[in-house]
């Protein structure tokens, strides 16, 4: 377990931004981290489940930081699935 | 006693240049302060400014200069008109002082170079009344503002600002290192008097000393249309420095100096001028949009001056009118909700009027940018004002160190992807906002790869704690000097009482 630095786009904001997840925690968790500095802020909720996608691909909810082979600083969007 | 008419002398008396036979001519003018970019010596003699001055004239007409605008300042200056200023214009004057001040010193340091190291005597002359404008700009923009300093306090940034890592100063840092202070006197001439004074800021301070007429704001008039005059005069330091490169067949070297620096200015300008002209100036006052001045004074006066060197658009021209929609919009959103990163009070200048205003100007802004505005509003009139406050931080580019904000080009439909752009050299990452931010470090790597972001700087334990507290302390704002809403959130309507500061 340890703090890990991404940037973090949520859907529909208008900024990258930096955001501290978790090695270990799951991208579910991983996409609210990123998000939690957008919607309800800037962007308004949606009631549907946010995911990852990394370098164009959707990640699975369970994938974590490690087992999807993301370096620090990469670049994360939480998207609405 | 009869005299001379000055041009049967001027030429005599300022074309003091000699061939070198003591010392070789890199001694005399080593690249790193004088880069010839293989013009022979001889060449640069044909240096010739436009507008010719001689010491006497400039020595008379800057005196005058002065005395008007102290003895304007000091009139003003026992009046309440700068408390009856409305707070967008304050906000904007309070960041031009913090931004533009210290920096005017530094544009000395660069003229005093070109005074020196400039390849022909008529252009070290001319240069040496550039280091004295420059002088004279930052000291007349120092003692402005401190004098002002019992009416309002955050004027200290006038001086205060270039002595902190406040991230907008980084950026300013970033840009000006590279523009004058530690660039090499040829180079200078066309990215700082060229590129950067006659394609940006003459025009801007013509438009801004109107503004701020309109505005009520004498004092700030006086004195930008007092340095706009002595700019037009040493901008000009430029066009003969890009003739003898044309003539010595060197023109892409001018083109490739131009380019990289006008993209370079377009970001700042974007986040200074933008926000100033297209949300800070009260709408009553505003005669055109940001996007109407870069279109009809910037562009058009930079393509014909472009035409008129034989030298062609730069590569990324659209990209430079797509960013014109959409960029200075994101900047201002992001200026307003880090506002405790700046010294001034950010006002939202998004009420019911001034959206129209915008959604006339930017068709499509309210449904771009006027949702997030509505999210924000909406959590002030709901009580949390708390929601429109950060508690992490943007990336910013490595390039131009402002806020990434390719997310907010992709939402209103001007990008087609919301990706920022991602570099590795010699093994760390970079990022970057746009394609032509990357291509200004890729064509400078060494120049440019040791610096370190304000981002770079939280990552890597500058600042501790690594948290809002801690990057406000890194950037030398005290709680009482961390910027809040410029208006009390009136621009969100009705708002609960306890929202509002008093």
């Amino acid at each position: 377990m340890a703090p890990f630095p991404v940037q973090g786009i949520t859907e529909g904001d208008f900024v990258v931004v930096l955001a501290l997840v978790d090695s270990e925690q799951p991208m579910s968790e991983v996409a609210q981290a990123i998000a939690y500095h957008g919607v309800g802020k800037r962007v308004a909720a949606q009631d549907r489940p946010l995911r990852v996608r990394y370098q164009g691909d959707l990640l699975p909810d369970d994938a974590t930081i490690e087992t999807a082979g993301i370096a620090p600083m990469d670049v994360l969007e939480a998207v609405y699935a | 006693m009869p005299r001379l008419p000055r041009s049967e002398w001027y030429d005599l008396t300022r074309d003091m240049n000699w061939d070198l036979s003591y010392i070789t001519e890199d001694e005399a003018f080593p690249p790193q302060l004088s880069n010839s970019f293989g013009v022979p010596a001889h060449d640069w003699w044909a240096w010739d400014e436009p507008y010719k001055i001689t010491y006497s004239e400039y020595v008379h007409n800057q005196a005058g200069k002065d005395a008007g605008v102290y003895s304007v300042n000091n009139v003003l200056n026992r009046s309440d008109i700068w408390d009856n200023l409305e707070p967008g214009w304050r906000a904007a004057v309070i960041a031009h002082y913090g931004a533009i001040a210290v920096a005017e010193y530094q544009a000395g340091i660069g003229e005093a170079r070109m005074a020196r190291f400039g390849r022909a005597a008529a252009w070290r002359n001319m240069a040496t009344f550039g280091t004295l404008d420059e002088t004279r700009h930052g000291q007349l923009q120092t003692y402005i503002p401190y004098q002002a300093l019992a009416k309002e306090p955050k004027f200290d940034w006038a001086h205060k600002a270039y002595h902190t890592n406040e991230w907008g100063v980084i950026a300013a840092r970033h840009l000006f290192d590279d523009m004058f202070l530690a660039n090499d006197a040829v180079s200078m001439a066309i990215q700082l008097t060229f590129t950067f004074e006659t394609g940006f800021t003459n025009l801007q301070f013509l438009g801004m000393a109107a503004d701020a007429m309109k505005a009520g704001d004498f004092d700030f008039g006086a004195l930008i249309s007092s340095i706009q005059t002595d700019e037009a005069r040493h901008a000009q330091q430029g066009e003969p420095t890009i003739k003898v490169l044309t003539k010595a067949g060197k023109a892409d070297v001018a083109q490739d100096l131009l380019d990289r620096m006008f993209w370079r200015a377009w970001k700042l300008f974007a986040l200074l001028t933008g926000f100033s002209m297209d949300y800070y100036t009260p709408l009553e006052n505003r005669t055109h949009s940001f996007k109407e001045f870069m279109d009809e004074f910037i562009n058009k006066q930079f393509i014909d001056q472009f035409r008129d060197f034989g030298l062609e658009k730069p590569w990324y021209w659209d990209q430079l009118l797509n960013e014109m929609n959409w960029t200075h919009h994101a900047y201002h959103l992001g200026v307003y909700f880090w506002r405790p990163t700046v010294w001034w009070n950010p006002v939202a200048g998004v009420g019911p009027a001034e959206r129209e205003w915008l959604e006339e100007k930017y068709p499509g802004w309210n449904a771009s940018f006027g949702k997030y505005w509505d999210t924000m509003g909406q959590n002030v009139r709901d009580g949390h004002p708390e929601l429109t406050l950060p508690e992490t931080f943007p990336v910013v580019c490595n390039s131009c160190q402002l806020p990434v904000c390719t997310p907010a080009g992709y939402a209103a439909g001007y990008l087609e992807s919301p990706l920022p752009y991602v570099v590795e050299y010699n093994g760390r990452k970079y990022t970057f906002c746009s394609e032509p931010c990357k291509w200004v470090f890729e064509m400078q790597p060494e120049t440019f790869a040791g610096h370190l972001s304000i981002i770079d700087r939280l990552l890597s334990g500058w600042i501790q704690p690594p948290d809002i507290p801690g990057a406000l302390a890194y950037m030398g704002l005290s709680p009482e000097e961390c910027g809040v809403d410029g208006t009390d959130y009136d621009w969100a309507g009705p708002v609960p009482p306890a929202t509002k500061s008093a």
